[in-house]
């Protein structure tokens, strides 16, 4: 006898075995793992949970409402692991995507990225546009904010003004406190100027 | 060495997105939809790739979605291109028959002589 579970998948309730439900929370966990420095983390994950769902649900025979190993296995195998686009995946070295970029994708110049960031997304923007890791970004402000005296401590909130905002994911999770406090404040800012300039 | 060999994969690879551009180019569609079309070709993907290759079209601003109800289960994402998608594949086109291009001239003429 297996112990069913209910889980939400993508805010609707799905009952699984148990064996089921530990196959399910590993994938969603590498899933998550795998998108952790994405900044559509959350649309992404909902995304799959719902494709999760719907193929369960077309597999589940007619009375059966418990899904089990049987159908979750195939499903999973169909909707296949997390892959970010242009990341190296277990391929011959090389930029897979180099040959068709014949130019860079409107929208891809400096933004500051609200979702993920600690004060107000400079380093998640410059990290994206910089192909670094946002953490070593992070590191390497911190280092530039002990090393120039302070004076990295101007050069934040003015960068904070003059970078533009990425547009922020539909259906997102609201921002935390700060990202959300700044993006408003310069908003704000910018708009004041906006009246001055005329 | 087919053309399914390994070092093609990149190649594949790369031209995902251009692929899926020009299918939400010619419709409306929503991702069993992409799948579908992409399926019987060399480029059949699967939706883990598909979700957050679509999310970061759209964050890029050449895709955007609206939600469209579903008779059975919740409302459903419909995909198309913004006008800066538009204008994107379409340079992408331009690109895609030069290269094109490039690999018919390095061939000829044959070597027969």
């Amino acid at each position: 006898m297996q112990r069913v579970i209910s889980v939400s998948l993508n805010r609707n309730v799905h009952h699984l075995e148990e064996d089921a439900h530990a196959r399910l929370a590993e994938y969603l966990a590498r899933a998550q793992r795998r998108l952790a420095t994405y900044p559509d983390q959350a649309e992404v994950l909902a995304d799959l949970e719902q494709a999760i769902a719907d193929q369960c649900t077309r597999r589940l025979r007619a009375g059966q409402s418990v899904i089990t190993l049987a159908e979750l296995g195939p499903a999973l195998e169909e909707i296949g692991e997390v892959e970010i686009p242009g990341a190296a995946g277990p391929l011959p070295a090389g930029d897979a995507a180099a040959g068709v970029r014949a130019a860079p994708a409107p929208g891809h110049g400096l933004q500051q990225i609200s979702e993920g960031a600690w004060i107000s997304g400079v380093c998640n923007g410059l990290a994206r546009s910089s192909n670094l890791d946002v953490t070593l970004v992070r590191v390497i402000a911190v280092v530039l904010l002990v090393f120039s005296g302070g004076g990295m401590l101007l050069l934040y909130p003015v960068l904070m003004l003059l970078i533009p905002y990425a547009p922020l994911a539909q259906n997102a999770a609201p921002l935390p406190w700060l990202p959300a406090k700044s993006r408003e404040l310069v908003t704000a800012i910018r708009a004041k100027f906006a009246t001055i300039a005329g | 060495m087919t053309p399914d060999a390994p070092n093609f994969a990149p190649i594949r690879k790369g031209l995902l997105e251009f692929l899926v551009l020009r299918i939400v180019g010619s419709e409306c569609v929503y991702v069993p939809d992409i799948l579908r079309r992409l399926a019987s070709t060399q480029f059949a993907t699967q939706e883990g790739t598909l979700y957050p290759l679509l999310s970061k079209l759209r964050r890029d601003a050449l895709v955007q979605y609206e939600w469209r109800e579903s008779e059975a289960g919740p409302p459903r994402k419909y995909y198309r291109l913004t006008d800066a998608g538009r204008a994107y594949l379409a340079s992408l086109n331009d690109y895609w028959s030069q290269i094109n291009r490039t690999i018919e001239d390095l061939g000829r003429p044959p070597c027969s002589e």
